[in-house]
Parts: C-alpha cells; sequence; structure tokens
C-alpha cells in the first residue's frame, strides 16, 4: 500500500456525511439554549428531541417491519397484524413528500420541536427544522447543495454537497439494524382520548400507534439517566410532489427574502 | 513525554498569534458569539471523532459534548496556548473516555442485507475497522495528530500551532506515524 492508499483511506473514516446538516442543526441549538441559561444553569444539556428522536423513530419502523415479517418467537397473529400495519404506515410510496412534526419535553423539562419535510424518491431532498420551542434552526439538502438558515441575520449558508441526503424515513435503510429483536403488542392505552395500540420495542422504546390509521402518536425513549423523554408526533402526512410542495424542501423558497451566501468549499 | 517534545518547549520560540483570538475575546464578551467558534470549528471536530470512532450516534454525542463542554469552560481557557489547541484536547479526552468503555466504541453501522453494493461495502467496512484498529494502537499522540491531519483537515502548521510545534516537526512526525500506520495496515487495493 501506498502512502498516497493510506492517506485517503485516512480521510475516508472521516469524510462527511449529507446527514451532517441536521446534527450541526441540532448541537447549535444545543449550544442556543445554553448560552440563553448561562449564567444561571452551569449544567450540561443536551438536545434530546432532535436526531434521538429520528432515530427513534427509526428503530420504532424497523423494528415493528421485521417483528412482522416474522422474527424469532413472534408475535401472535393478531399482533402480527397489528404491527404489519403500522410497519406500512410508516413506510411511505415513492414519489412523495412526507412531513413529521414532533415535540417533546426534555426531563428538566425544556420543550423541544422538530419538523421535516422530504420527498421519498432520490435524492430525497430534505428541510429540517428543529431545535427548542421559539429557537427553531433550519437546514436542507437536496443532494447537490447543503444549506443552513441564519434567523438572526436572515441569511442562507449554501455549500456544495453532492451526497445525497438518507431518507429519514429508514424502513428500507435499516430494517437489518435490528433483525435479532422482537417488538410486542403490549395492550391498548387512551391518551387524550385517543385510543392507541401500546408496542414496546427491543431497545426500550415504546411507541404508541393510532387504532385507526395506525400512525405513530406517541414515542417513550428512555435515557440513562432512567427518564423517560416523550416525543408527541403532531403530524405525520405524506404529501404529493406538486411544484408547490416542492418548495417546502427548499430553504430559498419558504425565506424568499433571506440573503444568501454560497461558498464554493464543499459542506465538510 | 518524548525528548524531542521538551526540547520543543513552545517559549523558545516566537510566540504565533492565535487565529481565534478575536472571537474567543468576543465570546468572553458575548457568549452568543462562541456560536462563531461552533461554525468554525463543528465540521473538524466532527471529523476528528470519525476518524477516531466508528459507531456514528458515539461520534455525534461525543461531537455535542465537546461544544458544550467547551461552552461551559470557556473561561477558564486562559489564552496561553491556541483555542484550537484546547478545543481538540476537549475532544481527545472525550474520544478517550468512549475507548475505554469496553465494546461501545467497537460497535458500529451495520451493514444491511438490502443493499445493492453489499459485498463492496463489506469490504470497505471490514477495510475501515481494520484501520480503526491500526490507528489504536499508535501512540496517543500519534492518535492525536493522525486525527488532526485527516480528520479535521488540518494543515502542518495549524497543528503546529495546536500541538506546540514547528511545522517542519509536524511533518516530519505525520510521516513517522504514517509509515507505523502503513506495517501495521497492509491493506490490498
Amino acid at each position: 500500500m501506498t502512502t498516497d492508499e493510506l492517506e485517503r483511506d485516512l480521510k475516508t473514516l472521516a469524510e462527511p456525511r449529507a446527514d451532517d446538516v441536521p446534527l450541526r442543526l441540532t448541537v447549535r441549538a444545543t449550544l442556543d439554549v445554553q448560552l440563553h441559561r448561562q449564567p444561571e444553569v452551569r449544567r450540561r444539556r443536551r438536545l434530546v428531541v432532535g436526531s434521538a428522536a429520528l432515530a427513534t423513530a427509526t428503530a420504532v419502523a424497523a423494528s415493528v417491519t421485521l417483528v412482522g415479517t416474522g422474527g424469532s418467537g413472534g408475535p401472535s397473529p393478531a399482533n402480527a397484524a397489528i404491527i404489519a400495519h403500522v410497519a406500512r404506515a410508516m413506510s411511505p410510496p415513492a414519489n412523495l413528500i412526507v412531513h413529521v412534526k414532533e415535540t417533546g419535553v426534555q426531563p428538566d423539562g425544556t420543550p423541544v420541536a422538530v419538523e421535516w419535510w422530504q420527498q421519498t424518491n432520490p435524492p430525497h431532498a430534505v428541510r429540517v427544522s428543529k431545535g427548542f420551542a421559539g429557537q427553531q434552526h433550519e437546514g436542507a439538502a437536496d443532494g447537490t447543495t447543503s444549506s443552513l438558515y441564519d434567523a438572526g441575520t436572515n441569511t442562507i449558508y449554501q455549500h456544495p454537497n453532492s451526497k445525497p441526503p438518507k431518507l429519514i424515513d429508514p424502513v428500507e435503510t435499516v430494517r437489518a439494524d435490528l433483525a435479532n429483536g422482537g417488538a410486542n403488542v403490549a395492550g391498548t392505552v387512551t391518551i387524550d382520548g385517543q385510543p392507541l395500540y401500546r408496542i414496546v420495542l427491543p431497545n426500550g422504546v415504546v411507541g404508541y400507534f393510532d387504532q385507526t390509521d395506525y400512525r405513530p402518536v406517541y414515542l417513550d425513549n428512555p435515557q440513562a439517566d432512567g427518564n423517560v423523554v416523550r416525543t408527541h408526533v403532531l403530524t405525520y402526512e405524506e404529501l404529493p410532489l406538486t411544484p408547490e410542495n416542492e418548495k417546502l424542501l427548499s430553504l430559498t423558497a419558504q425565506h424568499p427574502d433571506a440573503r444568501t451566501e454560497t461558498s464554493a468549499a464543499p459542506a465538510k | 513525554m518524548e525528548i524531542r517534545a521538551v526540547l520543543e518547549t513552545p517559549a523558545l520560540r516566537a510566540r504565533t498569534v492565535d487565529p481565534d483570538a478575536a472571537l474567543v475575546a468576543a465570546a468572553r464578551e458575548d457568549p452568543q458569539a462562541f456560536l462563531a467558534l461552533y461554525d468554525r470549528y463543528f465540521d473538524r471536530v466532527l471529523g476528528y471523532v470519525r476518524l477516531r470512532i466508528r459507531d456514528e450516534p458515539t461520534c455525534e454525542d461525543i461531537t455535542s459534548t465537546v461544544f458544550t463542554t467547551a461552552l461551559e469552560q470557556l473561561r477558564r481557557f486562559r489564552g496561553d496556548g491556541a483555542f484550537a489547541g484546547w478545543l481538540f484536547q476537549i475532544a481527545r479526552n472525550k474520544v478517550r473516555d468512549v475507548e475505554r468503555r469496553p465494546a461501545a466504541a467497537l460497535l458500529g453501522d451495520e451493514v444491511t442485507s438490502s443493499e445493492p453494493d453489499l459485498e463492496e461495502r463489506l469490504l470497505a467496512h471490514e477495510r475501515a475497522a481494520q484501520l480503526r484498529i491500526a490507528i489504536r494502537l499508535l501512540t496517543p499522540e500519534q492518535q492525536h495528530l493522525i486525527g488532526l491531519r485527516y480528520g479535521a483537515g488540518l494543515a502542518f502548521d495549524e497543528i503546529g500551532t495546536i500541538v506546540g510545534a514547528t511545522s517542519g516537526t509536524v511533518r516530519v512526525r505525520m510521516h513517522r506515524t504514517l509509515e507505523q500506520l502503513r506495517r501495521r495496515y497492509p491493506h490490498d487495493h
């Protein structure tokens, strides 16, 4: 192996990913809150709803899909049917835009929210808004450009980025991740007057799904400190891929009066 | 500590100006200005962590923790070294903490059987895993250098400012480190 080849492999280990934009926004939002709470609160906090919530939703969909197709031991036929319905409800077809809005409250009482719109077919263009209530941050990626919106200066920062975003809806991309797990329908509950299926997942996450359309409504995500963060899925809808709806994927369309700064440097 | 490192005490050289000094000073006056430092270093810190840690959620957690810690402790940063050096020292410590945890850092993205280029991805995964193992066999200082160069993407003079050495010295150390790494990572291409 030549030094050049070694250097290439080293760079590959650290190369940026298309979904770095949401992460950048999430961490920035965390810092923003930390800044607003100084100096009275000095302890470290992390934004739980955000990428964690997306990961949770990912885990939910992946788990139910697998179990619905038959895991070891497996649920009863009736429960398997419920799980299969849930899996289908979270598997949007191509040529649509999925719109999801979630809110949650961190263990320290901080309200947080995340909302995204994503094209279900390549290049899976996505716009994400996330952060703490009143301090939302927005980013977008479309397979050619990654963009960040700074509301403070009403500026959109754009970098070339040829990597298409990952489809946040996870069924196809991570269905094998929890292949050895088993989801179980653990009965029904009524929350705020809404009858829901309660499905317990192997990673400790509990999902609550609407009994009519099987869409996720609440996700309880246990934390390392023993607390449980509940995510409320306010919206889970599929929109037709019309020119008007495509504007939902674009930062420039959503902020037409914003200044745009384009960098030639790749969005590393 | 290496003898060479002792002999290259930064005080013996003309002190370089920290390119982040103005931003750090601004952040001390108005903590909101810390976000400009964050914007400047987010990608670099994430890359540094990714080069060392395979598991992506762990990388994200570490990166987040590096910046929240830096913000918390900014007032403790005395400015007698480069801000980048201080920041990457935090990153280095966080990575080390994770590496000390059994198994956690070794877990990684699984390759899914539904992907069309499965064989290619499996090979890439294997190669990446071998390379990370080889990196972990280097000395902590060498791991830090590799992370700064190929993870954070820093130039030799930037690394020199961080580790308190001339860019020429960094080049020599990097060359030596790559040679060691190459011997431990004899992957055919």
